[in-house]
Formats: structure tokens, sequence, C-alpha cells
């Protein structure tokens, strides 16, 4: 009898010890599974976690974006790229035609831009491709260099490069780039209407040089203003448009010029390439290479034994506890993002396709924004939740455009008493004595929250923002009291010009494009504009950085930095940390060069290693 | 028989057809649509907009959905991926193949598992060695099995390098070729023994149990006392008898089979269909949703139909009418 009793006693505690193991691990997978991969979005919080012992703080100044070579290169040798995604790739392989982040990792190694590009991302004569702008007739033209060939032997001409432009204005097409970049090119928009069977902006002079002439010329066009990417006639020709995208010419053969030639590829998870011996540059050190998808959390095992010789992107959160690795050598680079913390000031006027500010909004009073800027402390956030590789952010240029991001800039930093006296000032106090401040009317004030859900620190950050205007005597509340699953976040913040009402304040992040002209983001006529600002300062000080004069380097640098200080004075937004991205890379690897490090002289041919196999750890 | 799978078969349809319905109109209600990923402000809103109205997103979703059934039902068309361009049936073959191989070879091993573990266990039960095995039961219970799977990766493919880390096939070798078949294999075996060790454990105490149940049933007994030797009333009497419930499952588990499992897919980087069908509501890819909606559907359908017949087969006291 007491035999049989210990056992259903110590069954009992198997079945508790059971339930404990199994609720930590569904916790787990629950965040593991919102960590989805969105194009171009940034998720506020893309799966860091928060370091409790604080044991490292790390700085990106101590990262090179470029490989420190240990020795001569080898003749030949292949490599082993890690493509980091929790999601095969989709294998639209063109660049005319892709829509998202996995596929121009492998797009990138076999075609690349007509033209290349400067630190600040503007045009240079580098490239494949070289240009003359004639800034009277408003015209480009443009001369692809005479050795610049397909992968099957065929030329790079005026003609591919223009029909390029003929696939992605055609009404058929089915990707997302027909946008800004086509329509200021003249006669594209009565094009894309069906109205006329050619585009008389473009003029194919000779083989190998276009003309194009823009009916909107700025000084963006320079900067990532162009369709850089031609589209090869001889095989597109007879593919009709909508069926290009799915067509094997994009998903199995595909074809660019660029240094290396894809050979085979497995559906979504690995590409092999071999060298372009033809290759404008100059033929390629390495014979080949090898991509693989690599799941993040096998990362740095696989880096450790040599499967992969270096990733596209390292996730930051899993550096500390491996920053000693000895077989690789991190190099960093600052990432073109910012998270921000915006404001609501009014709504979408859907019928005249503009922002429609509302004088009498909640957060309409600059001095309660300008409270709410100094009440958080985000250096510490950056250290305590990042590692210090998320670090406190001053402007809405990022570090990564070095000559447009005005560092001299003086944003408000963390400090709890001046925001008090701005709020004691401007009227914002307590007069129910419940420990919150009221408007200056004298009505409660509670500011409602939107903040997405992802990562292990989303909920903890978007507390401590709470705690942090608490402090100060703001009552903001999570709106709906959690947090919100990315597609309805942007859905409620307004991407389709629907805003919901009740969001007062939000946390998101941008991706800045190459091109440092915010209009897209922060222009009256823009639905990402989402704190629906506007104001005549902004609006001139951005059609002043598209003016002619801007075609002046100095003078848009000191534009946009005037920009800057002006967004710092009036906080639509406010930016809370700069990011940095890390790429590990084996040490027999030499010449690698972080490919967001844009303007180095360091090219893919280049790429070589120092021995036939990866070093291991 | 034959009457009762086709009258089977004819109520499937309605169940399905519903299912169309429901899984479309579910399909609706989550936020954000398969363009909301898209904010980016390098692509013109205006052109997200005009991909909205061309792939009919902004129409009311009975007209969305009528637009939909006929093309299944006139053309077998499930309509085009948006994010990866292709036709959901292409997109879904190629998954499928992968999927099917996994689990296959998954269930080769469970079963490869938990009959002698089962059997051993049940007939000399409560002796050590059932302890043994029944320990192992309850520490599989107890493992998720994305903590197992990543264990396995760990020690089997990084530390000791036996398997290979992540993918279906090694790169660059030529489908067809015997190579190529052989890698294929050599990426199998650890996922599908890892899943295997975990799922495995169901199996063997069902079969257990079923063994000890049975074993006290009088026809046992008398099976004995006829003078019917020790191993052939085990395998005769009693082990036939207990496989009943285990082939009732089976039918289901070919749903299991074209499901695909989305830990170890993930973990070992295998396109399959688990993936596929996750990746695809984030990204609100609606057809990819709908179409492996309905297919898993169906396979339910077909699985629980499979059963019966199964049951009917090895058990002739179950007679379908």
């Amino acid at each position: 009898m007491k035999k049989s009793s210990l056992a259903k006693l110590l069954f009992a505690m198997m079945l508790i010890l059971l339930l404990a193991l199994v609720g930590c691990g569904s916790e787990d997978e629950d965040t593991q599974g919102e960590q989805n991969d969105q194009g171009q979005e940034e998720d506020t919080n893309g799966g860091d976690e928060d370091d409790a012992e604080d044991d490292g703080i790390y700085s990106i100044d101590d990262f090179s974006p470029v490989k420190t070579n240990e020795g001569e290169a080898i003749d030949g040798g292949t490599i082993t790229f890690g493509l980091v995604s929790d999601t095969p790739f989709e294998g639209t392989l063109n660049h005319n035609f892709y829509s998202g982040n996995p596929d121009v990792q492998v797009i990138d190694w076999f075609s690349e831009s007509l033209l290349a590009v400067d630190e600040n991302y503007a045009y240079t004569q580098e490239g494949a491709a070289t240009f003359e702008v004639n800034e009277e007739e408003q015209s480009i033209t443009f001369t692809i260099r005479d050795n610049v060939n397909w992968h099957d032997g065929e030329p790079v001409t005026a003609e591919d490069w223009l029909f390029a432009h003929e696939v992605i204005g055609d009404p058929d097409y089915d990707g997302p780039r027909y946008g800004q970049t086509f329509t200021s090119i003249e006669g594209m928009e009565e094009y894309h209407a069906g109205e006329a069977d050619t585009i008389s902006g473009m003029e194919v002079i000779d083989e190998k040089t276009l003309k194009i002439t823009y009916a909107n010329f700025t000084p963006s066009l320079l900067s990532s203003g162009i369709w850089t990417y031609p589209l090869a006639k001889h095989i597109f020709e007879d593919i009709p448009v909508a069926d290009m995208s799915s067509s094997d010419a994009v998903r199995r053969e595909p074809i660019g010029f660029g240094p290396f030639i894809v050979e085979s590829i497995v559906p979504g998870e690995s590409v092999t390439y071999v060298k372009n011996e033809d290759y404008w540059r100059g033929e390629p050190t390495l014979d080949g290479l090898t991509l693989i998808v690599v799941n993040e959390n096998v990362v740095v095992q696989s880096l450790q034994n040599g499967t992969v010789d270096l990733v596209n992107s390292f996730p930051t959160d899993q550096y500390p506890e491996n920053a000693d690795m000895s077989n690789v050598e991190f190099l960093g680079d600052i990432d073109n993002t910012y998270t921000y913390i915006g404001f609501k000031l009014g709504s979408w006027d859907a019928e005249n396709n503009r922002v429609d500010m509302d004088p009498d909004a909640k957060m309409a009073d600059v001095e309660l924004r300008r409270a709410m800027w100094y009440a958080v402390d985000n250096a510490t956030v950056g250290e305590r939740f990042y590692n210090g590789l998320r670090w406190n952010a001053t402007t809405l240029i990022p570090p990564s455009h070095p000559d447009f991001h005005d560092d001299t800039i003086e944003a408000p930093l963390y400090d709890p008493e001046r925001a008090n006296e701005i709020l004691d000032a401007a009227g914002y106090e307590d007069v129910t004595g419940d420990g919150f401040r009221e408007d200056p009317d004298g009505n409660e004030l509670v500011i409602n929250f939107a903040s997405m859900s992802g990562g292990d620190t989303a909920e903890p950050l978007a507390r401590y923002y709470i705690q942090s205007w608490e402090a100060v005597g703001l009552n903001v509340q999570l709106l709906d009291g959690r947090l919100i699953e990315f597609n309805s976040f942007y859905d409620r913040v307004g991407q389709r010009g629907e805003d919901d009402p009740a969001i007062d304040i939000y946390q998101a992040a941008w991706g800045v494009g190459s091109d440092v002209d915010p209009s897209g983001l922060y222009g009256p006529n823009a639905i990402f504009n989402f704190p629906r600002y506007e104001s005549e300062g902004n609006d001139e000080l951005l059609a002043r950085g598209l003016s002619e004069e801007a075609f002046d380097h100095a003078y848009r640098q000191e534009v946009y930095s005037e920009w800057q200080e002006f967004m710092v004075e009036e906080i639509p937004v406010f930016p809370t940390v700069y990011r940095a991205i890390l790429v590990p890379v084996n040490n027999r690897v030499v010449n690698y060069n972080i490919p967001t490090n844009a303007g180095s002289e360091i090219y893919r041919y280049q790429i070589g290693v120092t021995q036939e196999e990866p070093y291991t750890n | 028989m034959w009457k009762f799978i086709v009258r089977r078969l004819l109520i499937a349809l309605p169940q399905i057809l519903l299912l169309s319905v429901l899984v479309f109109l579910m399909a609706q209600m989550m936020p954000g649509d398969a363009l909301s990923g898209l904010i980016d402000p390098n692509i013109d809103p205006a052109a997200i907009e005009a991909q909205r109205e061309r792939l009919g997103l902004n129409d009311p979703w009975h007209i969305q959905y009528v637009d939909w059934i006929t093309g299944v039902v006139t053309e077998g068309d499930l309509g085009r991926s948006f994010r990866y361009k292709m036709d959901v049936t292409e997109i879904i073959g190629q998954r499928l193949v992968n999927t099917f191989w996994l689990s296959l070879v998954t269930l080769i091993f469970t079963y490869l598992i938990a009959i002698p573990l089962g059997i051993t266990s049940g007939r000399y039960n409560d002796t050590f060695r059932d302890q043994m095995i029944t320990g192992y039961t309850y520490v599989g219970f107890a493992t998720p099995l994305f903590i197992f799977a990543l264990v396995a990766l760990w020690i089997l493919g990084f530390q000791f390098g036996w398997f290979p880390t992540g993918g279906s096939v090694s790169p660059g070798l030529t489908p067809g070729t015997f190579e190529y078949f052989l890698s294929r294999l050599h990426h199998l075996i650890l996922p599908a023994l890892s899943m295997a060790l975990i799922t495995t454990v169901n199996t063997v105490q069902y079969l257990r149990s079923e063994i000890i149940d049975t074993k006290q049933k009088d026809f046992i007994i008398t099976a004995r006392a006829k003078g019917a030797s020790e191993s052939r009333v085990y395998n005769r009497h009693i082990l036939r008898n207990s496989l009943l419930p285990i082939a009732a499952f089976f039918g289901f588990e070919i749903t299991g089979l074209i499901g695909g499992t989305i830990f170890v897919e993930t973990i070992y980087s295998y396109p399959g269909m688990g993936q596929l069908f996750i990746e695809s509501i984030n990204l609100r890819d609606y057809s990819v949703v709908i179409a492996v909606v309905l297919l898993l559907g169906i396979a339910s359908i077909l699985g629980a139909l499979l059963s019966d017949i199964i049951l009917s087969l090895v058990d002739p006291r179950i007679r379908i009418k």
C-alpha cells in the first residue's frame, strides 16, 4: 500500500513539473510567431532582449564596416553566404519584380544597379553606366559602358533600360515599383494610362546611350530618383507583362550582369553561383559562392563551425553573448532607420488627398509634446534594452546619411525637472489631486498610446515610456490595454487613410530611403505622414530641398539641417533611437564590406578567401 | 461499402463549400491585407492603392468570393499568391512534396519506435523494462518539440556534424540523380527523427494500455486454456486487437502528412506546408491561406473516411452499411 501511494505522489509531482515546462515553452513560442518579416517595414522592437545583468555596453564606433584583411587571397575558392530568415525566400529573382528583403539578398549577387552611389547615396560615375546632366533641357543622358554584358553574352543596351521602364509602367505590371521615380519622367503617366504607345521622355540614342527627359526635375533624381535596373529585352520580349514575374526567366534561370551567375536554385532555400568571367569590372576572385537560408536560432552555431562564412544580418540581441567568437570578425554599420514616437495632430482627408490638421487635437500643444520628449531617457533605453547597439536619436535624418545628419542640433535630452517646468508653465496642472495633470482647461487628460507587438522588448519598452510620462504627471494608457499586432497597428495609425481617432500617440519606426528628401514621410500630401502634420515652415523647407538651387550640395545640406532643427522645435514626432547593424564575417574572407555602407570602393567581385576551408571556433 | 463511401463523399461536398465560405470570411476579417507590409517611403502609396484596386481587394467580400469560387470550379484555378507571384497550385505543389517526404519518414520512424516499445511495455508491464519505457514517454510528453528539435540539431548537427543543419537538399545538385536522392534523405533523417522521438510517445502509451487491457480479456484466457503458445497468444490474439485504435488513428495521420509542422520546418529551415501556412497568414497572402485551409479540410474529411474503411477491414465486427 505504502509503495503505491509513494508512486502516486511521485506521479503527481511529475505532472506539476510537466505543466511548468509546457507553460514556459509555449510562451516562448508565442513571441517567436510574431516576429514575422514584413517587407521593408521595421517593427519597432525587432526581437531584442533585455539584458538584465547589464554586463556589456557596446558602441557602434568600435565596429568597422569594412573587413580587416588577414593575409593574401588565394586564387579561387568559394564562400557560403547565410541569408538569415525564418521564412524561405520568395524567389522573385529580378530587380524589376521583387518586392521584399529576402529576395533582394539573392539578387544582389548576380545583378546590380547600372549607377554606383557615394556615401550619401548620390549617383557617381563609377558604375556600369555614366551620365551627364543637362539642367536646361531637364534631361540626363546615360551611357552604358561597352563591356557590360548580360550573363548570356548579349550586351546590356539602352533598349533594355528603356524596356524596364516600359514594363514597370505597363498597366499589367504586378510589382510595387511604379511610383515617383517613374511618374517624374515626361510622358510616363500617359503611357501608364494607355494613352500613348511610347514614353515620350525616353529616347534611345544609340545602342548604349539613353536620354531621359524629366517633367519634374529635382535634386532627388540624382540620389536614387532614377530606375537603374535594365531588363533583358531579348529574353522577356515574348512574355506578356502580367506573366513575367512568374516566368522561368525570373524564377528558375534569373539573369543579370553582376559578378556571379546563378547556377542552380533550390526554391526557397539555397542558390549556387559561379563567377562571371566576363564581369565588366574584372574577373571575380572567387570561383563561386553558395547562398543558404539560415534560421535565426542557429546563426551562431553555423558561423562557429564554418557552415556559413558570413550572413546578411546578425540578430543584435545575440551579440553580447557571442562578442568573443574567435573565428569571425564583426563588422558594423549604422542602419538607415530610426524609431520614433509620433503625435496624432489631425486626420487624413481622403477627398483632397492631403492631411487635415486639427488645431484642437489633444496633442496639438507643442509644449506638451516637448515635455514628453524631455520625460523619456532614450540613452538609457539604448543601453539597458539594447546593450548600446541602439542609442539616443536626435534628428529625423539618421547618421547613415553622414553629410545630411546634423549632429550639432541640440535635441531635448532626458530631464524630468525640465519636463515638469514646461508642463507647469503651459498650464497642465493637477487640479483634481489624483496625481495626474489635467489640461489647461481643467479637463481630465488621458493620452492613448499605440505600440506594436513583436519581440521580447516590446512590452517592457512600452511600459517604460508610460512610467516615464507618469513620473511627470501625465496619464498615458496603452491603447486597448495591450500591444497591437503589426497589420492592425498600421491600419489604425492610418496607412490607408482611415486613422483611428482613439490613437493620440504611437511608437513606430521608419527606414529612410537613399534619398534624403523627407517629403514622402512628412509632406502634406503624403499618406505616410501619420502625425497628419503640416505647417508653412515645413512646406517651405521641403520645397527648398527639391528646388533648383538644391542641386548645389552645400545648399541642400543647409536646407536639411534647417529642416532637422525645425522638426526638433515643432515635434510632430520625436526620434527615440538609432540602430546598428552587425555582420559577422569569417576571418578567411578578404575585401568584404557591409553592403549598406554605400560609397566604399570595395566591390563584390573582389571578395576572396585566404584559405580553402573556413576557420572554426 | 461503396454506397457508404459515395454517400460520405456527397456529404463532404457541402461541408467543403461551407468551409470555403467560412475561411474566406475569416481571411477577410483579418486586419491588413497583402499590401500592408509594403509601407516603405520608397514605394509610392498611390502604386499600392492601384495594386489593391487591380487585385480586387477593395471589392466587398461576396464579390471576391464569387470571383474566386468560379475560378476554382471552372478552371481549377486557386488564384495567385501575392507574395510569391506565382500560382497557388504551383507553390503548394512545391511545398507539399517536401512536407510529404518529411512526414512519411517521420511516420515510419514513429511506428518503428512505437510498436516494439509499446509491445514490450504492455507485455511486461510493471517490470523494469516497462518502467524505462514509460519513463521515456513521460519525458517525451514533457519535452516541447521545438526545444527538443533545437537540442537535437545542436548535438547531432553542429557538435558531431553527422547531419546537415538546414534545408532539404545540398545546394548545387541536379534533381533526379542518385546523389540528389541521397542528399535529400540525409537532410530528412534528423528532422524526422527528432519529431518522431517526441510524437511517438502517444502511440507507445496507446499501445501499452491497449495490450494490458486486452490481455486480461476472457478470450485470451480461453486461448491460453486451449494451449496456444505464448508467442501465438501475443502475436495473433493480443496484438491484432490492440492495433485497432492505432489503425483507426492512421487515417488522421494523413492530415498530418500534408499539414506539416511549423516548429521543425522553421528550425531546420525546411520549406514545407506548415511554414507556408503561417507565413501566408502573417503576410495576409489570402489566396494561399484559403487554399491551404481547404486542402487541410479536404484531407481531414478524407482521412476520417479512410479511418473508417481501415477499421472495417481490420475489425470484422464493424460493418459499414
